[in-house]
């Protein structure tokens, strides 16, 4: 009897039954986050909470994913245009060894905060499909939209979106 | 006046594979185009060792040496393509084997064709691809002309990945069609005009093995139609029709301590000329610093001799060859590469060395006395649009 | 040949047995762990042994007709 199982189990694996938890969907209310600072301000955190009241980018990335040489350019410019207004990104680093992040930020540096999840926990409780992926919450923390992946022509997207968001509760 | 000794060698037609059957450009988790447009020039040397007097009419004889320069561009377009273009240039000289006879003591020699040869074979293939959201398709064009050849040839491709990512599945279909025009020069031919017509699928399934492997696997069929003998070798009269099939296998592990990835490939051909083979490829990917890295690689290659394959061939026989190209050896392949990165560039070198021997096989058979063994240089240089 | 097919698809299907989150797949995206490293390498090294030999294909080169004795 387990035999049976134990193939039918192998089945479903190898169609591709994924076993993780349940994605974060668009209207749901973003699940706590706090987080250290990458790098040299590690005593340093930064949580979702303290974020209340702004429109957020909330990205998961890693120094390995592609598309994340144009999100991060794109998304630094967005901060600095929208910012003022209430804007803010806060990018989740998950990469397995920091320093692979940190020589990510010397090339592409960005002032925007970015934090380490070492235990990669948090994408694990957003449920994340694939990498990048952004979450776009609103100035209540309720998740707008789940960006998969990122294209070039992304950020003018973005910035529709996350303006219409600004304005909407200004 | 036949005063014309230009004969081009640099057709073989019977034995080679005009139609793409693994697409170019498949990365393994292929979802997104690259991010930035990327070039490169390289120009590779290969000299194939002079033919030992010992197997030869008439002293030693030098071979075929060829001067490749390749050309690559891959460029992002829009939000989600990419196009692709290679293209490149052969300049081949040199004597090729015309036929095998026997001496007076009973040893199979090589007549190599006498004349000074001289050919140039220019390729340009195009590929565009789309990525969607869970893989890509891609559609192929290449087309390859010489003097005395010609070929056509288009591929589509397309991959889709498993609901967790875990496994990817491919396939792809490809078609081709040849035309040969033999350049009447000193080795009499008695083809004026002809042509072949190849057809390939393939599909195959890449599987995440774990963090630091994947693990891959495939199966194509090819089906050769037309005119497959080889007009400037004077015993060979092939089948108009070939059926292929491969199966073949891949691996690719990380390891951490030493920073290196191993590769492993293995591919099994079976056709119904009676041919069989096995090839393995390992090569050793060592990461030196971050912009450096060193890789050693082994091929080893060992086939059985086609059904009409023989050194002294019967012409009472329907179908005949001498060409060594199809009789029983194994082959090595020895070889290195060095890859550093300088900023936006790279620049790539690589040495191999090929040798093979009836004895290295695994396989009986007649020894061919033209089997033949090679250098092969590169030197290259790519550029990173950021 | 029969039994090698079916261990490797064995392999294949126990090989996922634990699956790898798509947030852990850094190793695999490095360029060293492709199927194919070099575009030009590839197509340069397909061409030649498909011309040298009698078997052909398995490779990630793709082929346009041949020059190749």
């Amino acid at each position: 009897m387990s035999f049976k199982r134990h193939w039918l189990a192998l089945l479903l694996l190898l169609l591709g039954f994924s076993v993780q938890a349940e994605s974060v969907k668009e209207g749901q209310l973003a699940p706590a986050l706090n987080l250290p600072l990458l790098g040299a301000r590690a005593d340093e955190s930064m949580s979702l909470e303290a974020l209340r009241g702004k429109v957020v980018y909330l990205d998961f990335w890693a120094s390995w994913c592609g598309p994340c040489r144009l999100s991060f350019p794109q998304l630094e410019a967005l901060r600095q245009e929208l910012g003022p207004r209430g804007f803010e990104v806060l990018a989740v680093n998950v990469d397995e060894f920091e320093d692979d992040a940190l020589a990510f930020l010397d090339a592409i540096p960005v002032t925007y905060p970015v934090v380490r999840d070492a235990d990669a926990d948090s994408p694990a409780r957003y449920g994340i499909l694939g990498m990048p992926t952004g979450f776009l919450l609103d100035r209540e923390g309720v998740v707008k939209r789940v960006h998969q992946g990122y294209r070039r022509s992304d950020g003018e997207k973005l910035r529709k979106e996350i303006v219409q968001l600004l304005e909407s509760t200004e | 006046m036949s005063g014309d000794k230009k004969e081009s060698n640099s057709t073989l037609l019977a034995l080679t594979s005009s139609a793409l059957l693994l697409p170019a450009y498949q990365a393994a988790n292929a979802e997104a185009p690259p991010e930035f447009t990327e070039v490169g020039l390289r120009y590779s040397n290969y000299e194939e060792d002079d033919t030992a007097s010992s197997k030869t009419f008439g002293g030693s004889s030098e071979r075929m040496e060829v001067d490749v320069a390749q050309f690559h561009l891959l460029a992002p377009v829009a939000d989600d393509w990419s196009v692709a273009l290679d293209v490149s240039w052969e300049d081949m000289s040199g004597a090729s084997p015309w036929f095998v006879g026997e001496s007076a003591e009973g040893d199979s020699k090589v007549v190599m064709s006498g004349a000074s040869i001289e050919d140039t074979r220019t390729e340009v293939s195009v590929t565009t691809r789309y990525y969607y959201d869970r893989g890509s398709a891609g559609f192929n064009y290449s087309r390859s002309d010489e003097d005395d050849y010609e070929s056509d040839a288009v591929a589509v491709d397309a991959s889709y990945d498993s609901d967790d990512g875990m496994s990817t599945y491919s396939a792809s279909l490809s078609a081709s069609a040849d035309e040969i025009e033999p350049t009447q020069g000193v080795t009499p031919t008695g083809t004026l005009k002809d042509e072949k017509d190849i057809r390939s699928a393939w599909v195959g399934v890449s599987r995440i093995v774990s963090k630091r492997a994947i693990l891959r696997f495939g199966l194509s069929y090819t089906y050769r139609d037309g005119f497959l003998t080889d007009p400037y070798k004077l015993n060979d009269e092939r089948p108009d029709r070939r059926n292929e099939w491969v199966i073949q296998g891949g691996y690719r592990q990380f390891l951490v301590t030493p920073n290196a990835a191993l590769h492993v490939d293995y591919r099994y051909f079976n056709d119904d000329w009676g041919i069989d083979a096995h090839t393995v490829d390992i090569a050793w990917h060592q990461n030196v610093g971050g912009r450096t890295a060193i890789i050693p690689f082994l091929r080893y290659h060992t086939q059985d001799e086609a059904d009409f394959f023989a050194n002294s061939v019967d012409f009472s026989e329907r179908y005949y060859a001498d060409d060594y190209r199809l009789s029983a050896y194994g082959a090595v392949s020895l070889g290195l590469k060095l890859r550093h990165d300088i900023g936006n560039w790279r620049l790539n070198l690589a040495a191999e060395r090929y040798q093979s021997n009836n004895e290295w096989g695994i396989y009986g058979g007649e020894e061919s006395p033209a089997l033949v063994d090679f250098w092969r240089t590169s030197i290259g240089l790519d550029y990173r649009f950021r | 040949m029969m039994k090698l097919l079916s261990l490797l698809v064995l392999a294949l299907m126990l090989g996922g047995c634990e699956t790898v989150a798509p947030w852990e797949r850094g190793t695999l995206a490095k360029p060293e762990m492709q199927w194919q490293t070099d575009t030009m390498e590839a197509r340069l090294k397909g061409q030649l042994y498909n011309s040298k030999e009698a078997a052909s294909g398995g490779g990630g080169a793709a082929g346009g007709g041949c020059g190749c004795n």
